[in-house]
């Protein structure tokens, strides 16, 4: 589904190179549910910029769907990005000057569905979330964690082959995360591809796997010391 | 384009204030451009009334002698020769007016003698071969004949009498006479009868108050003499003007040294002078209106560009979720075109109101239907270029902004 080898993110400026991503390779089957993780500043949501096309690369080979997309132009990569992916981002994302119908509605537009097919496509999705009865009101009438269903409804609604949320329960209480968390897992297991990057241990250790990120680069955790100091502190 | 409406509104009503503002400013602008540019034309349309004579090749030069009035026919007929003797001069005259010259002379006419008011108010046209020297063109009847012809100090001094015809225009005959000719018909000017012998094309008056009447005019065999309020009327051959002026000022200073010149100009610039308020009214009129758009135009830059920067996020969103460059251009290109078709609409409204006004106050003539649909393309184009630049702004957003803000 997902599949990146010795891909290169570079940020050039006048002075200096920087590396966001370095030989970077991971392949995501389809109805996995992966969690890609790794410490601040790792390039993990580089990663999922680049995987969700939000960002081109600098050097190597990404496949999305059998689909060779670095020499895909802008049109196509917004096609791309509107029938394939569903996006879940960390701040949600909402648009506060549509109500929730409009705001699951967005993507679906984008793509010239029929009035009809849209509304019965927003109206499941919100079923979906269990946010039905709040069709008419505006992001700022909800809670965090219902503004998250909202967008996790707004990714849904378009079918997508894959899902990818960054880190969808930081800006989220405990509770509230739990309940992403759930969903996303119930997604999952109706067969949807779900790729989530998060920096928190717990979230990860309920996906199927885990890759991580340090430096730009997929480690082996068995061989990278600093996790399992981190992994034992975290559990113990 | 139209697919965004119903959410665009939605956006447009979170933002009320701001949005109707703008409305209004589109408003204002529609209803006052629509009017300046409707009393624009209107005067556009005035300063281009068309004379009949031949405009490029005339010119008048008034003169002024000193010392006794003797033998003043014989001073005309010398300052005649002397100008017909100019290379390059065609035909010349002494007469009392010129279409739209300033100087004019009006009487009543009425068509019985026993009217208590007259039937209408004409401006006198007087001189010898006066319609051959100007150029109008005679389109019924005859011209006049060299014995009806009576000198003015004559005919005021009582030692001739008027030979009672005239010519007048088709406008003044159409409307005295509607449905029959002119030709043969008498009328009363001053109270004297007058047998029409000539129709003519048009000639308007030389001071016009209502423009219905610019062409109620009236020519009879008068031969003028400066000292009675004529000017020297000479006509160039075509391309000459300029050079026949100089030489005719000349040629009548030394017929008569002592004299002054009171005015020399060519009948462009005679012209150009009686329309000289219309035409500084018109552009004021083209400036405030020019004004006004570039404000509109600049008042839509300033708020699109406030929304590109306040939404960018927003945009990036979008992008994420699959729009293209294009459709966020025209998103903006659409949210613009529904702010200037409500401020057009309200503008319509404004637009006759104010023209109602003016017709109340000024007498303006009513504002044609037709000026509304150009208002609104101008406004709707108006609004579209100036909302350009920041819709391009927003389309170039890149995607990755949705996650890096």
């Amino acid at each position: 589904m997902l599949k990146m080898t010795h891909l290169a993110k570079v940020y050039r400026t006048e002075v200096v190179e920087t590396y966001a991503l370095r030989d970077f390779n991971i392949d995501v089957k389809e109805g996995e549910f992966v969690a890609v993780t790794g410490p601040s500043g790792s390039g993990k949501t580089t990663f999922l910029t680049i995987a969700g096309l939000l960002e081109t690369f600098t050097g190597g080979h990404y496949h999305l769907d059998g689909v060779e997309v670095s020499q895909l132009d802008d049109n196509a990569r917004s096609r791309i990005r509107n029938e394939k992916i569903g996006f879940i981002f960390q701040a949600f994302n909402l648009i506060p000057d549509l109500n929730v119908f409009d705001n699951v509605e967005v993507p679906l537009r984008y793509r010239g569905m029929k009035a009809a097919e849209r509304k019965q496509r927003i109206m499941d999705a919100l079923e979906r979330v269990g946010l039905a009865s709040r069709a008419k009101h505006y992001p700022a009438e909800l809670s965090g964690g219902q503004q998250q269903r909202v967008a996790i409804a707004r990714a849904l609604a378009g079918s997508p082959r894959l899902l990818l949320a960054d880190e969808p329960t930081g800006n989220l209480d405990t509770q509230m995360a739990r309940g992403v968390m759930e969903l996303l897992e119930e997604i999952h297991r109706e067969g949807a591809t779900i790729v989530m990057v998060t920096h928190d241990p717990e979230l990860a250790a309920r996906a199927q796997r885990n890759v991580h990120v340090i430096d730009g680069q997929v480690v082996d955790l068995a061989e990278e010391p600093r996790f399992h100091a981190h992994a034992h502190t975290a559990h113990s | 384009m139209l697919t965004d409406v119903r959410p665009i509104v939605s956006t447009l009503r979170r933002h009320r204030l701001t949005a109707t503002l703008l409305v209004l400013q589109i408003a204002l602008t529609c209803a006052i451009v629509c009017n300046a540019v409707f009393l624009i034309g209107d005067r556009v349309s005035w300063m281009l009334t068309p004379s009949g004579i031949a405009e490029g090749d005339l010119m008048r030069i008034i003169v002024s002698d000193i010392g006794p009035r003797r033998d003043l026919h014989a001073r005309v007929e010398a300052d005649l020769a002397a100008l017909r003797a100019i290379p390059g001069a065609q035909a010349v005259t002494v007469g009392n007016s010129l279409p739209f010259g300033g100087n004019a002379w009006n009487s009543g006419l009425k068509l019985d003698r026993s009217q208590q008011s007259p039937s209408a108010t004409v401006a006198m046209f007087y001189g010898e071969s006066l319609v051959e020297t100007l150029g109008t063109r005679l389109v019924g009847g005859r011209l006049f004949r060299p014995q009806e012809y009576a000198w003015v100090d004559d005919l005021v001094a009582g030692k001739a009498t008027s030979s009672h015809v005239a010519m007048m225009t088709s406008d003044l005959a159409n409307r005295l006479f509607p449905g029959e000719s002119a030709i043969g018909k008498e009328v009363f000017v001053g109270g004297e009868p007058v047998r029409v012998v000539g129709v003519l094309e048009r000639l308007p008056a030389a001071r016009v108050g209502a423009r219905e009447d610019v062409n109620n005019t009236l020519m009879m065999p008068w031969r003028m003499v400066p000292a009675y309020g004529g000017g020297y009327f000479v006509r160039a051959r075509h391309g000459e003007a300029a050079h026949v002026l100089k030489d005719a000022v000349a040629a009548l200073k030394r017929v008569e040294p002592r004299r002054v010149i009171v005015e020399a100009r060519l009948y462009s610039d005679i012209r150009g002078r009686y329309f000289a308020n219309d035409r500084a009214m018109t552009v004021l009129l083209a400036a405030v209106s020019v004004a006004l758009l570039v404000v509109t135009a600049l008042g839509i830059v300033g708020l699109a560009s406030f929304w590109v920067a306040q939404r960018r996020r927003q945009i990036g969103v979008r992008r994420a979720l699959g729009a293209s460059r294009t459709a966020i251009l025209r998103y903006f290109q659409t949210e613009n075109f529904l702010l200037a078709s409500m401020g057009i609409a309200l503008g319509m409204a404004l637009a006759y109101g104010i023209n109602v006004l003016l017709m109340r106050q000024y007498e303006l003539p009513r504002l044609p239907w037709t000026y509304l649909p150009v208002g609104a393309i101008v406004l709707w184009g108006l609004g579209q270029a100036a909302v350009l630049a920041p819709a391009l702004r927003a389309a170039s957003v890149p995607p990755v902004v949705a996650t890096r803000g």
